[in-house]
């Protein structure tokens, strides 16, 4: 930690890095590399490492509001809180004592870092991951091709999950490494400067310890963790969309005049305002319902992640798709931020549980405590 | 939770996650039933599984830990957490 500012206000730091150049990076595709170095460095990337390992030692609250704020300034550095918290998570959840205190300083301190799980046959179904994570002797091999891994562009290391004997495990593999490949997903729809990119391992050989605990677990046991804390900073992040779809709307439907008066006074573009409100307060109230499940470690965190998300996802979709129609053809260029938002959004509604795969797991739910 | 772990024992625990199971998966089971064969165990219920023990019984179900075989049963679960110190043997 070298920013004492950071220390104490990560929302300062981030309005400071971002500024007014999210539109930019949109535009660009890409993030300045020493901007994602100033996050990583200030420890704002994983805001939730303790204390005790160099981190902010925020609460899911208080990161989730961060992720939020970040979220409305610019996606594509939200995408890389959510990648890099992911695989601080995973490390301080299936890690063993030593390789919480190898790595989770580094992960608060300047590395980056990203999760890989998808492959072109394994989406939705992670069961049908190709990877393979095989011991030999202290050593581990591991082979396969990830895709659309948000931020690999950027990182330093990148968490693969892959099969490991008869279940699956998490492998630290650093992109320095021989033999591991990372080629950037041109042109994506959406976070467009979040640096995803497909990540090929050929034979990549690392020191057995990098391979976390919890090895050999079925493949679903070893990522729900890891998706729950995605889920939830996704879901944070959406609140954040409809922060920047309410806060451009708002003030254009105040000041731009048509039909003799403001837009806000004509009752159809009042609507939009009202649902954009009504959107932007019913995820915030989820994801803090999610989040005081997480600090309070209850149970119910894991499917309040999910309906935060799903509702986040989707309120944010509409939402955008809402700002987009009020602004016109004033937001209808890319790098505006309801245009960003509109792009952005869309693909909320296909990570971390696409809206069908959240819709079948909150329908188990409803059967768990209705049926 | 009033109990702590030095007036809890095995009874307890056992006590506890078969009432856990009940509300969250409808499921009466005995304590040597295993729940991945009977299906009660989803991907989401297995990591509430893990929050719950730690949760109610203070210990923390981490790395080494987190073997399939630790939470096969209501009297794996147990055993666990009494090797953990959330409880007496
Ligand atoms: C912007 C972005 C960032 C990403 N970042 C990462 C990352 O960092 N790391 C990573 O590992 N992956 C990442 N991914 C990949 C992402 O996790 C997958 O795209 C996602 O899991 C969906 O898989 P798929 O694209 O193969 O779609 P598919 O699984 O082929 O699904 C296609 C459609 O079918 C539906 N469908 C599939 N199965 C079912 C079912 N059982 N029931 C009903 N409907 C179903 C889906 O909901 C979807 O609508 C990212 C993707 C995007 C777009």
């Amino acid at each position: 930690m070298t920013d004492p500012a950071a220390m104490t206000d990560p929302a300062a730091l981030a309005a400071d890095l971002v500024g007014d150049r999210a539109g930019g990076w949109d535009l660009a595709g890409r993030l300045p590399d020493d901007v994602v170095r100033a996050f990583a460095a200030a420890g704002v990337l994983c805001p939730q490492v303790p204390a005790r390992f160099g981190g902010l030692g925020l609460s899911s609250v208080d990161t989730g509001e961060l992720t939020a704020h970040v979220g409305a300034l610019c996606s594509s550095t939200r995408s890389l809180m959510t990648s890099q918290g992911m695989v601080a998570w995973a490390v301080s959840r299936l890690g063993s004592p030593e390789q919480h205190a190898e790595h989770l300083p580094r992960l608060a301190g300047g590395t980056t870092a990203a999760v890989a799980f998808s492959e072109a046959g394994a989406g939705s179904d992670l069961s049908g991951m190709a990877a393979r994570i095989e011991v030999d002797g202290d050593k581990v091999v591991v082979s396969g091709a990830k895709v659309w891994v948000t931020g690999a562009a950027y990182a330093d290391v990148v968490l693969v999950f892959g099969r490991y004997g008869d279940g699956a495990a998490a492998v630290l593999v650093p992109t320095s490494a021989a033999g591991v490949t990372v080629t950037r997903v041109p042109d994506p729809l959406g976070c467009r400067a979040a640096g995803h990119a497909d990540v090929l391992l050929d034979e990549v050989r690392l020191p057995a310890d990098h391979v976390l605990g919890g090895a050999g677990l079925p493949v679903e046991w070893l990522v729900t963790p890891v998706l729950t804390y995605g889920r939830l900073s996704v879901a944070w992040g959406c609140v954040g969309i409809l922060r920047a779809c309410l806060a451009a709307t708002a003030t254009h439907s105040r000041t731009r005049r048509q039909g003799g008066r403001p837009l806000a006074e004509h009752q159809l573009v009042a609507e939009h305002l009202a649902e954009l409100h009504v959107a932007e307060q019913a995820a915030t109230r989820l994801c803090e319902h999610a989040s005081r499940c997480w600090d309070e470690s209850t149970p119910e965190l894991v499917s309040a992640a999910v309906l935060a998300k799903h509702h986040g996802a989707v309120a944010a979709a509409r939402g955008a798709s809402r700002a987009v129609q009020v602004m016109a053809s004033a937001g209808a260029r890319d790098g505006h931020p309801v245009a960003r938002a509109h792009r952005d959004a869309k693909l909320m509604e296909l990570i971390e549980g696409s809206n069908e795969i959240s819709t079948l797991l909150l329908a188990e739910r409803a059967l768990a405590v209705w049926a | 939770m009033t109990t702590t772990a030095e007036t809890r024992d095995a009874d307890d625990v056992r006590r506890n996650l078969l009432e856990f199971l009940k509300q969250r998966a409808k499921a009466e089971v005995e304590p040597d039933f295993d729940l991945f064969a009977g299906g009660l165990v989803s991907s989401l219920f297995a990591l509430e599984l893990v929050v719950h023990l730690e949760n109610a019984f203070g210990v923390t179900v981490g790395g080494e830990d987190l073997k399939i075989d630790n939470f096969r049963t209501v009297d794996a679960m147990t055993a666990l957490v009494v090797r953990s110190g959330g409880a007496r043997g």
